[in-house]
């Protein structure tokens, strides 16, 4: 007994020894970097304790059936389109050489650039009564046979054929950077080309595939104007409609928890899948890109499957956009919307700065750190990303407002001067919950270009006597580049977008374009929301083309 | 590089902090609003140039909002809370988040029925749900209620949008304020019964489906049609001058309404602006921009209807205080629930 007893004083000494010898300043830099991003998460847990409201046992009784069973067919069919439109599109780009390839490279990405519930009311508006379909079935002198696109599929194609470019962005990387050498080494070998694509590449390109399906799905999950529109009940849906609705938000905290869950449940399910598969990168070889040159045909057939994505989810919401933009730019356009466009701009800029500079520190911070249980904690940061953006706003206004209160009544009582709020209402804590909400986007491209940088040179470097900080800079850095730029990217057109967050955060002076095009969407005006909503396309399209360009570089 | 991080950090703050919604009080309003309308801003714009109060604005859900203003408790810079319905102004008061205000210019232009009995709010514009009817298959004369809707008769010809949208379930809470809970869960099973298809799209789409021929009747708010008549699409036009509007209810209890509404908050640091801007909403100017050009029925009799409304002729409202469709709004929602109105 008393010999167990010292054991646990030894074992209990040795690690606090350890924790004391292990930790640096690297540790806590990750605990505070970590703790401010779970902040709002954990005031949104804190309040699970409450336990659900009472309208709970109807919600389980009369449609939680509903909202299991679309989500997860909704998570099914679009994680079939992704990857069949994403990997097959970012194989094709960086295999083959045809006609527009070029081109077709960054168009590849701007569906991304329209917000999908814009998405959703465009399609409706091409297959309507009296749509675009239609007017040219009419035109052409055809009986109209009208398409339904308003229901599960419907919302399932939509939502994939705007989502699927974080499959391709995050794929197309591993193929330029990784793929060209193992093809060379299989082809000297004998294997062919399509055999080698799927026993070898594919396998091994999976963490990224992964990386950007896992990004779609949480946006998947999480939307809420597409669904509403195609009258497609979900868990979000559901959140909105118990909070709204049922007047409990308890209720809806409760439900996004169990959102949360399940997007957990998903990762942690790939990674058990993977458990006993090893990823090591090759660090260097033939940077310059061989392009397969084919047959006149072939081209043709790979320009149209190319096209196909592009074409569906970007040309032809583009142009339906272009025609309602069209009939109302009289009665909508006004000079404000530069200014408006500007002023988007500069958010969208400042937030992915911090998001990107957030994301970098908690992954080199629990690189440089030694212990082990907070290096596993540095991951929860992402889980911001699946709790839908009105949720996670909650969680921001609990912690700032209770600051804010604390810092008002201080400085009342010492300088008796009573203010309105510092932090809760500005451009702070708006920029705060964005960058919760996307640290998710920054932090797969980062780590993956991180992963593939060896320790060697700077070990070599920290040995020689030069601090962590100057070695990223001088050599980490240098390295990862190309992963930091896509993921400033990516956050910027995601804040471009973001409606939820910015309704309920954003401070009386400031506007986005995506809040206007809200405005007039919300009012039953669909056609005169495409003229802002052109402005947001143009607005992402400038980072999307200097993205493309960085990429090819590399 | 850490040097100019910090430094741009502080700069960043300096000119976030700059929130300077309170400090001078006797020239701003805060107004946080669920109307997204076009004409609000050119409102907001006259109310500014007419009295010299700066007017900011914060639109989002009314739920979203009334939480926000939860959160912010005694600190909350919201002067006016604007709904587009009563039932959140009802839930707003129930938190205390609004204050009675004496204003006899309010009491004297809005009839009772329209606003809190204890003046915590006040309806400043109107629209009616009502029945649209597709011309070439239903004649006026077989309509006449909306206990009708769910009988028989209408069996796979009815079309209609979510019961999430707020303006279906204040219906629902009517119906179940008019008549008790059985009725009106047998009620909307009959609705669901009757559907033609599964609920989906807007009110503007229901019209659309009924002209097309996808259904023969549909229930919408008086203002979509009457903004689909403007509308820059031509098929948008032809198909809402395609259907017929009625106005149900006639003989018994009335069309139902709902108002969009306004109320002061609790804790208003400007009061004195907030109550003068409620009374200029109903005034008679404002209202000409304010529920006008939306199609939407003044709450002051001096002012005229839209041509399009005139159009539609008068009607008898349902006088039920609005207030009742608050207090019953969350059962309405379980009993659609309960009978699948998706």
């Amino acid at each position: 007994m008393k010999q167990a007893g010292s054991n646990t004083i030894f074992s209990l000494k040795n690690r606090l020894f350890r924790l004391k010898r292990d930790s640096n300043r690297w540790s806590i830099i990750t605990l505070v970097v970590v703790f401010l991003i779970a902040l709002p998460v954990i005031s949104i847990a804190v309040k699970l304790f409450d336990g659900p409201g009472e309208t709970w046992s109807h919600i389980v009784a009369h449609l939680l059936f509903q909202y299991v069973y679309n989500s997860f067919y909704l998570l099914v069919v679009c994680s079939v389109l992704v990857l069949l439109f994403g990997v097959t599109t970012s194989w094709l780009v960086s295999r083959f050489e045809f006609p527009f390839r070029k081109q077709l490279e960054w168009l590849l990405i701007l569906p991304l650039a329209i917000p999908s519930y814009i998405v959703a009311y465009a399609y409706a508006g091409i297959f309507d009564y009296g749509g675009t379909l239609e007017l040219i079935q009419r035109f052409m002198g055809l009986q109209f046979t009208r398409i339904d696109i308003m229901n599960r599929f419907g919302l399932a194609f939509v939502l994939s054929i705007s989502l699927f470019p974080y499959v391709y962005v995050s794929s197309r990387a591993f193929f330029l950077n990784q793929a060209n050498n193992l093809l060379e080494a299989s082809r000297v070998l004998g294997v062919k080309e399509w055999n080698s694509f799927f026993k070898l590449i594919l396998p091994l390109a999976r963490p990224a595939i992964i990386a950007g399906l896992i990004l779609v799905l949480m946006e998947v999950l999480n939307d809420y104007g597409a669904a509403t529109y195609f009258g497609v009940s979900t868990f979000t849906t559901g959140i909105f409609r118990s909070w709204f609705s049922l007047e409990e938000p308890e209720t809806a905290i409760y439900l996004s928890a169990l959102l949360v869950l399940l997007v957990f449940a998903l990762i942690l399910f790939e990674k058990w899948q993977r458990r006993h598969i090893q990823f090591t990168n090759s660090k260097s070889g033939n940077k310059r890109i061989y392009r397969k040159k084919i047959s006149k045909k072939m081209q043709l057939l790979i320009l149209v499957m190319v096209s196909f994505p592009v074409l569906f989810g970007f040309l032809l919401p583009l142009a339906q956009l272009l025609y309602w933009g069209f009939l109302t730019y009289s009665a909508v356009f006004e000079y404000q919307f530069l200014l408006l466009s500007l002023q988007t701009f500069g958010i969208a800029f400042i937030t992915a700065t911090f998001t990107v500079i957030f994301a970098t520190l908690l992954i080199f911070s629990a690189k440089w750190n030694k212990i082990g249980v907070i290096k596993n904690l540095s991951r929860l940061g992402v889980l911001g990303y699946a709790i839908p953006g009105a949720v996670v706003a909650i969680g921001v206004m609990i912690p700032t407002i209770f600051i804010d209160k604390w810092l008002i009544g201080t400085m009342h009582s010492i300088f008796s001067y009573t203010s309105g709020f510092l932090i809760h209402g500005t451009l702070i804590a708006l920029v705060y919950a964005y960058v919760i909400r996307f640290l998710a986007v920054a932090y797969n491209p980062i780590e993956s270009t991180t992963l593939k940088v060896s320790n060697t040179i700077p070990d070599a470097s920290k040995t020689l006597g030069v601090g962590n900080f100057k070695t990223f800079f001088k050599i980490e850095f240098p390295l990862i580049k190309t992963g930091i730029l896509s993921a400033f990217i990516l956050v910027f057109i995601d804040v471009l977008k973001e409606l939820p967050l910015t309704l309920i955060l954003k401070p009386f002076h400031i506007n986005t374009l995506a809040v206007k095009a809200f405005e007039y969407a919300s009012d039953e005006r669909v056609m005169e929301a495409a003229i802002p909503s052109l402005f947001i396309i143009f607005t992402a399209t400038i980072p999307v083309i200097f993205l493309n360009r960085l990429l090819a570089k590399n | 590089m850490l040097k100019y991080f910090l430094i741009s950090c502080s700069a960043l703050f300096l000119f976030a902090c700059k929130n300077d919604s309170k400090k001078e009080a006797s020239k701003e309003l805060n107004v946080y609003t669920h109307r997204h309308y076009e004409s609000d801003q050119q409102l907001f714009n006259f109310f500014e140039e007419k009295t010299g109060i700066k007017v900011n604005v914060i639109n989002a859900s009314a739920d979203e909002l009334i939480q926000k203003m939860t959160l912010e408790g005694a600190n909350s810079p919201a002067d006016v809370l604007i709904t587009v319905d009563a039932g959140r102004l009802y839930r707003a008061k129930e938190n205390d988040l609004l204050q009675p205000i004496t204003s006899i210019l309010l009491n004297e232009i809005i009839p009772s029925h329209l606003k809190d009995k204890e003046n915590y709010w006040f309806g400043v514009t109107k629209r009616a749900r009502i029945i649209v009817y597709a011309k070439e298959r239903v004649t006026p004369e077989e309509l006449s209620t909306y206990e009708d809707l769910a009988t028989e008769k209408w069996n796979k010809r009815l079309i209609v949008r979510s019961s999430g949208n707020i303006y279906n379930q204040s219906l629902m809470a009517s119906i179940l304020v008019n008549h008790d809970e059985g009725f009106a869960k047998k009620w909307s099973a009959g609705i669901v019964k009757n559907m033609a298809r599964s609920p989906k799209g807007n009110d503007r789409d229901q019209v659309k489906a009924i002209f097309a021929g996808e259904g023969d009747i549909t229930i919408i708010n008086t203002y979509y049609l009457g903004n689909m008549l403007d509308s820059d699409d031509s098929e948008e036009v032809k198909a809402a001058t395609g259907v017929g509007v009625f106005f149900p209810n006639q003989e018994s209890t009335g069309a139902h309404i709902n108002v969009s509404g306004a109320g002061v908050a609790k804790y208003a640091p400007n009061k004195e602006n907030a109550i003068r801007f409620i009374e200029f909403l109903v005034s008679k100017d404002a209202q000409k921009i304010f529920a006008l050009s939306n199609h939407e029925y003044s709450v002051n009799k001096n002012v005229p209807m839209s041509e399009t409304l005139k159009s539609w002729g008068e009607f008898k409202e349902d006088t039920l205080n609005l207030s009742l469709l608050g207090e019953n709004n969350k059962n309405a929602v379980i009993l659609l629930d309960e009978t699948g109105w998706k």
